[in-house]
């Protein structure tokens, strides 16, 4: 006779059971959706219960935002307010924290700004990390700072180097060449309205413009097509080749960088919050803003602000939702993001790899995933905090913002944790908690024709007094270009107001 | 009797099996790969059979002679299989040959057993039965043999245990063969005596199996292994042959008791003897107390601090007998203060000040040792120097390591410290670099502690000469985004090593 117990012992003991894997814990993180989906539906909003007269109102406390606020102050003009409608300001560099270190949700590094460079030089040296000519060595990317998984193995650095033939590198450095011809013209610069000229560059998709330049090279468009997804969030066919040339072209580093911090961006979010805090309002949504004779009325749920000017540094495709009389924002297509932020109380096993700052997985979909414990100076790390980046570039942005609001939670950790186990097969011993934030509109992508178009340069000029500031103008979301958009925004507004 | 003979190929079907899995476990253990190293010692091992298969049609007479000839010889081989390929790895760089060698041989010797016996025993029985039963006891031996490997024989015996106990099965196979076909054989007495002397032979690669399977571990470490432990931060093991006594932290030789008191002598006294009045030490690294005990001979010296990430490493040189006489119990000296933290970090959040720093770090062999040989390293230490104190820099062999050696040079000065560079012989070594970094002009001590058994007030101010091919060569500084240390340092061993 079989005991109970041996009964229900045999069929583990012929592995009949579900292998179990550890439990992993975790959410979704900062949806705004809900917020977002009431505005477009322009459902009711409470009518505010005060008034406050404020010559200058920014609505949104992005980087664009935040910069914006910087510009007025170096000025000495203290009479504005910050609007933002979530909990916490910093927009796509928001950052988190947990037991075992700061890590980003979104954008997590600045490349080392050049000479020319000259806003984003007068900030960082403000905040310390620029001093007598030099970087702050805490601050400039550990090394090493990327690699990538191919031919089951990790290479040092992400472009494909194992594997590639004569060919292909032939290919990598005739490229290398075409891009310091176009670095030479002077049309490729960060900020890019310092240089950008009508181009035909713009007429065609980033993978039109390799082919008719004779770029087959497998190996070589797998990389600049990771580059359109990482910095515009879409595939080289779907991205304006004068943008993608601009990724390449528009930096000739002269210090091996770049500028990272455990948290990201958020490290410069947080400096310049802490700065602004007074001006700050958070959780306050700007529902509505109304000209009216010489002042505009921008209303929230708690307070209606009488401004003489509005500096617009939340993404433009808002406006026409929100702005009385402004146009629906043509031609602006924004890629949802999905990001995770994934605890590991163990390190993957790895022999004689060291972890990059960077991963990256050749021939994955997604992005790979940073780790936020790199800028540690500790030698030895047993825990750590990876942030996963996927930008949806395969679906056409409306059917990936569907897809990322119709799976739950469960669905997105299953497809990361298989997407890191094609390098990472004990991955799920290793996770022990994993939050996923989804943004549907992360990053402004630029399309073929975006850049040089009339639908994008009308923006540049105010709405009567309403001064629009996102990175969204340039046709793509980094830092440098937020920075230099909500600045001169603020300068515009600030001439107005002192006009008035 | 019947029963008896098939029971004869089920064992020898048996032994086969475990020679080709000893073969591939053995070979994915030392060279990894075990996709690679089953799949092509498989395909070889089965490959090999098939020649034998082959050759069979060449044997005409005498069968059961040959046949017994051949176990004994299978018995041999594959008995000894694992101690030789053991063996090979620790001791020759031809184990790949001799793996693949002993593949074939084995191979080729079991392909002629089955052949060999089907042809004996076809006066026996039906052709149709003979082939069925000889087959079906041919394929259980091999389940049996793949069944007990892993269950039974690799946790409890061992590789070279079971290889030998399997050579043993063979010879019995061999002898019992002698007595089941007596009437067809002629010479049963020599074959008798031969199998005898193959089972004395396996009895006593019995006797001496555990060492043969330590021979692999210890070839790394050349001598007996005392103490090894892995910790979450690195492998320790200590090894001891006669009066030596040797460190390896991740299989990288860290001393040699015949001749540390050279390297510890020549990293602490240049330094800290042209310290008169140094009150306060700093050791970073260096759990092993060695570079203490040499601080300690200083009446002056009022604290010393040593920082290093293990404690499983300055636990066992505090407290294991042969370790802490090593050390002369510095470690538990009262002047002496144990942290156990990363060297970096503690330097970050403290404030303190000392007389003379001693950095003794393992070589810059990954990016992650490589940050405690960079400008921000020394930058930081250089914060905790008092006025007119001293940091000392282990630098690796700027022999063998030369550009590597300059660049940690290089690295100091970056830090806005003079530096003076020196170098001393260490015969388990070779030629080792260290630096001192300072902010005043620094000069080599007129006087030394008593007792030193390498250093004296002659000799001391020679080794800041370099020969001419130890000179300074171009290297650029390593810093945290460009460790250019630790890809200098991977081609300069790279190159040694070849």
């Amino acid at each position: 006779m079989l005991s109970r117990r041996e009964f229900f012992g045999a069929p583990a003991l012929i592995g009949l059971w579900r292998k179990t894997d550890r439990k992993i814990t975790g959410s979704f993180a900062n949806d705004s959706f809900p917020l977002g989906h009431r505005l477009r539906d322009r459902a009711p909003f409470r009518a505010p219960a005060r008034q406050l007269r404020v010559p200058i109102v920014i609505v949104g406390g992005g980087m664009a935002g935040l910069n914006a606020a910087w510009h007025l102050d170096k000025r000495g003009f203290r009479d504005f307010v910050i609007l933002e409608m979530e909990r916490q300001a910093g927009g796509n560099s928001r950052w988190g924290e947990n037991e075992i270190s700061k890590f980003p949700w979104a954008a997590h590094y600045v490349p080392v700004p050049a000479k020319g460079e000259s806003l984003a030089r007068e900030l960082f040296e403000e905040l310390g990390l620029f001093r007598d000519g030099k970087w702050d060595e805490r601050i400039l990317c550990f090394d090493p700072q990327e690699r990538l998984f191919i031919n089951g193995h990790w290479q040092e650095g992400i472009e494909p180097e194992d594997g590639a033939t004569q060919r292909d590198r032939a290919q990598y450095r005739r490229f290398m060449e075409k891009i310091s011809e176009f670095r030479a013209t002077g049309q490729f610069t960060v900020p890019m309205e310092g240089g950008a000229k009508p181009s035909p560059l713009d007429r065609v998709s980033m993978a039109d413009w390799l082919a008719q330049q004779g770029f087959d090279s497998v190996p070589l468009r797998w990389y600049i097509n990771y580059a359109c997804r990482d910095d515009y969030g879409a595939l080289s066919k779907d991205t304006s080749a004068w943008a993608g040339v601009q990724y390449f072209a528009s930096r000739e580093p002269e210090e091996k960088g770049p500028l990272t911090w455990p948290e990201g961006n958020g490290w410069i979010a947080a400096r310049l919050i802490e700065k602004f805090r007074r001006y700050l309002r958070t959780g306050d949504a700007v529902y509505r803003v109304a000209p009216s004779g010489n002042t505009i009325r921008v209303l929230t749920e708690q307070t209606e602000y009488i401004a003489d000017a509005v500096i617009w540094a939340a993404p433009t495709f808002l406006a026409s939702y929100i702005i009385e009389g402004a146009p629906r924002a043509e031609g602006f297509q924004y890629s949802p993001w999905l990001t995770a932020n994934l605890t590991l109380d163990r390190i993957p096993g790895q022999k004689n790899d060291e972890p990059a700052w960077d991963n990256v997985i050749y021939d994955s979909p997604t992005l790979g995933y940073v780790n936020a414990t790199h800028m540690n100076l500790a030698t030895h790390i047993d825990r750590t905090v990876w942030t996963f980046y996927w930008s949806l570039a395969e679906h056409a942005p409306n059917d990936a913002r569907r897809l990322l609001l119709a799976q739950d939670w469960n669905y997105w950790k299953e497809a990361i944790l298989n997407d890191l186990a094609r390098a990472h097969p004990d991955i799920r011993q290793c996770v022990a908690h994993m939050d996923i934030m989804r943004i549907g509109h992360a990053t402004a992508r630029p399309a073929p024709g975006f850049i040089f178009s009339e639908e994008r340069t009308r923006w540049l000029k105010p709405l009567g007094n309403i001064f629009f500031a996102n990175s969204d103008l340039s046709g793509f979301s980094i830092f440098e270009e937020a920075q230099y958009r909500g600045v001169e925004a603020a300068k515009r507004a600030l001439h107005a107001v002192s006009r008035g | 009797m019947s029963i008896a003979l098939f029971l004869s190929v089920f064992l020898i079907a048996a032994c086969g099996l475990i020679y080709e899995l000893i073969a591939g476990t053995l070979a994915s253990y030392l060279l990894g790969d075990t996709v690679f190293q089953f799949s092509t010692i498989i395909g070889c091992y089965l490959f090999a059979m098939g020649i034998g298969s082959y050759l069979s049609r060449f044997l005409h007479r005498g069968l059961v002679a040959r046949f017994v000839s051949i176990e004994l010889m299978v018995g041999v081989v594959g008995g000894f299989s694992s101690s030789i390929l053991f063996l090979a790895f620790a001791y020759t760089e031809a184990f790949r040959f001799i793996l693949y060698a002993v593949v074939i041989l084995v191979g080729t010797l079991v392909g002629l057993e089955i052949p060999l016996l089907m042809r004996i025993l076809k006066e026996r029985f039906q052709f149709r039965e003979l082939v069925s039963h000889v087959l079906t006891f041919d394929y259980l031996g091999a389940l049996g043999a793949s069944l007990l490997f892993p269950i039974l024989l690799v946790p409890k015996l061992g590789l070279v245990r079971s290889a030998l106990v399997f050579g043993i099965f063979n010879v019995v196979v061999a002898l019992w063969s002698t007595y089941v076909f007596r009437e067809q054989i002629g010479r049963s007495q020599v074959l008798r005596a031969g199998a005898i002397v193959v089972l004395a032979l396996l009895g006593t690669g019995m006797i001496f199996a555990n060492r043969i399977s330590s021979a692999a571990d210890n070839s790394l470490y050349a001598d007996e292994v005392i103490f090894s432990r892995n910790t979450p931060y690195q492998r320790i093991v200590l090894t001891k042959w006669k009066d030596d006594l040797r460190l390896f932290l991740n299989s990288h030789l860290q001393f040699s008791s015949r001749d540390e008191y050279r390297y510890h002598e020549a990293l602490v006294h240049p330094g800290l003897a042209a310290l008169p009045g140094a009150h306060r030490v700093l050791v970073l690294g260096g759990g092993d107390g060695l570079a203490v005990r040499e601080i300690l001979k200083y009446p002056s010296v009022e604290s010393v601090t040593l920082v290093d990430l293990d404690p499983e490493m300055t636990h066992l040189f505090s407290t294991h007998p042969v370790m802490s006489a090593l050390n002369l119990h510095s470690l538990t000296n009262p002047r002496v203060h144990v942290i156990n933290a990363d060297a970096l970090r503690w330097l970050d959040d403290n404030t303190e000040q000392y007389d003379f720093i001693v950095a003794d770090f393992p070589d810059p062999t990954s990016y992650a040792l490589g940050k405690l040989f960079t400008t921000t390293f020394y930058r930081l230490a250089a914060k905790h120097l008092a006025s007119g104190g001293l940091i000392v820099v282990q630098s690796t062999s700027p022999l063998f390591a030369r550009q590597s050696y300059w660049c940690i040079v290089e690295s100091v000065k970056q830090a806005g410290l003079r530096v003076y560079p020196y170098h001393v012989y260490v015969p388990s070594f070779g030629e080792w670099g260290y630096v001192i970094g300072s902010f005043a002009p620094y000069e080599p001590p007129k006087e030394l502690p008593t007792g030193l058994r390498f250093l004296s007030t002659t000799n001391v101010a020679e080794l800041f000469i370099f020969p001419v091919d130890m000179q300074p060569v171009p290297a650029e500084p390593n810093r945290l985004n460009d460790q250019v240390l630790v890809r200098y340092y991977e081609q300069e061993w790279k190159d040694v090593a070849h």
